[in-house]
């Protein structure tokens, strides 16, 4: 049998301003996820970093340490890269005021 | 009198059944003889994704019901309070999650396609819970939970058409405890997509439009509080060559299904022998309503 892994879409043409994050998402079962997030726009005003955050019920959350620029273009890319995140992970980021960006957020995990 | 045919028919159904019932993975369900699919998702997601919605040129275009849903995930049940609740058999079920908000809705989709039009059989494991935000009892919050059926007749057939039986159980809405099985027969309108000439959309799990189903009322093993689970037992039967309902039964209770109806429609052009199966979940309130999907067993007459 070959190890699980799969795709899975955490945010898909959502519009992130102020303080933006994907629905919780468990992933106990993998031990390795990468993050992509890619602007399906052109986005406005600054980029900021998106954080990684891992919670120990999809309720609480905490920053894993993690951070990524968020796309300061159209189809610009981000990426994270994980080892340990016990079940829980979501992507965070703090706009200012009058920034955004049109967001497909990707989570590939493996076990 | 008993032919030999007769005979050799009994004793091959009686070494199927024999089989089946001495077999753990198959033995809690009532499969027809021909297994189309069986899902354990501690063997991963077992084909059930995300149902997105129709889109041309631009995610722009996606009808609003379809941009709300997410990817369904493996999950142990992980509760706050008590650790991981843990499947029937191992360790993960499908998780069908909805957003927090009033109203908000999730579906996961199995695509397949039939080569037999005869009866089929849905069996599943399932259970569901809000997200356990408060300590409360929370036996209102979610809204509903259900399966459907997108189903097309074959292209050489005469009269086609695109049937979509749904089912659901309406456990609360606005506060009020229902308790209920209801269908619908009506979808929404359908709307082009981009310049329409290729691509329309209809959002088939729009509130309006539902039933009682005559004698539907249940009560399911809630239990005491938002972490503790039960995992309860759902069979729905349909003939593809009539496309009607043939049975239901959920737990102890089998329901007449002779008042039930599908949504019916013309055949669309690219949809031929269509065997889709979902399964949805719906929040009454700003709290996150949970789907969990222990197994499922599809199978057919053939």
């Amino acid at each position: 049998m070959l190890p699980e892994n799969i795709t899975a879409i955490l945010a898909r043409n959502e519009d992130w301003s102020g303080e933006a994050a994907t629905e919780p998402y468990e992933a106990g079962w993998a031990r390795e996820a990468v993050i992509f997030v890619r602007a399906l726009k052109q986005p406005v005003g600054p980029a900021p970093l998106a954080r990684i955050e891992i919670s120990p019920d999809g309720m609480h959350w905490i920053s894993e340490g993690t951070e990524m620029r968020m796309p300061t273009e159209k189809d610009g890319i981000a990426v994270a890269r994980l080892g340990h995140f016990g079940n829980w992970l979501r992507i965070a980021a703090s706009f200012e005021d009058g920034a955004s960006c049109t967001v497909l957020a990707t989570i590939h995990l493996k076990a | 009198m008993l032919t030999r045919s007769d005979a050799s028919e009994d004793l091959a159904e009686a070494v199927r059944r024999a089989m089946s019932l001495s077999n753990p993975a198959l033995s809690r369900f009532e499969p027809l003889p021909r297994i189309i699919s069986l899902d354990e998702f501690s063997r991963g997601h077992c084909g059930w994704s995300q149902l997105v919605g129709n889109y041309e040129d631009t995610l722009d275009s996606m009808l609003p019901g379809y941009a709300q849903h997410t990817s369904a995930m493996l999950s142990t049940l992980p509760h706050w309070d008590a650790g991981s609740h843990g499947g029937m058999h191992g360790s993960y079920a499908l998780k069908i999650a909805t957003r927090p908000r009033p109203g908000a809705q999730n579906v996961a989709i199995k695509r397949l396609t039939f080569r037999k039009r005869g009866p089929i059989r849905f069996e599943t494991y399932f259970t569901f819970k809000p997200e356990a935000t408060e300590l409360t009892l929370g036996e209102t919050d979610v809204r509903s939970i259900g399966v459907l059926f997108d189903l097309q007749g074959g292209d050489r057939d005469d009269g086609a058409e695109r049937v979509m039986p749904h089912l659901r159980f309406l456990n609360a809405e606005g506060g009020r405890h229902l308790q209920k099985w209801q269908f619908k027969n009506e979808t929404t309108r359908f709307q082009r997509v981009g310049n329409g000439e290729k691509t329309l959309s209809h959002y088939h799990l729009a509130p309006e439009g539902w039933q009682d189903l005559p004698g539907g009322s249940q009560r399911l093993c809630y239990n005491e509080i938002a972490t503790k689970v039960n995992w309860s037992y759902l069979r729905f039967d349909f003939d593809l060559a009539a496309m009607k309902a043939l049975s239901f039964q959920c737990n102890d209770r089998v329901f007449d299904m002779s008042g039930f109806e599908s949504i019916r429609m013309p055949a669309m052009k690219n949809l031929w022998c269509m065997l889709n199966f979902c399964l949805f979940a719906e929040t009454d309130v700003a709290k996150r309503a949970f789907l969990y999907v222990d197994s499922v067993c599809i199978s057919g007459d053939f």
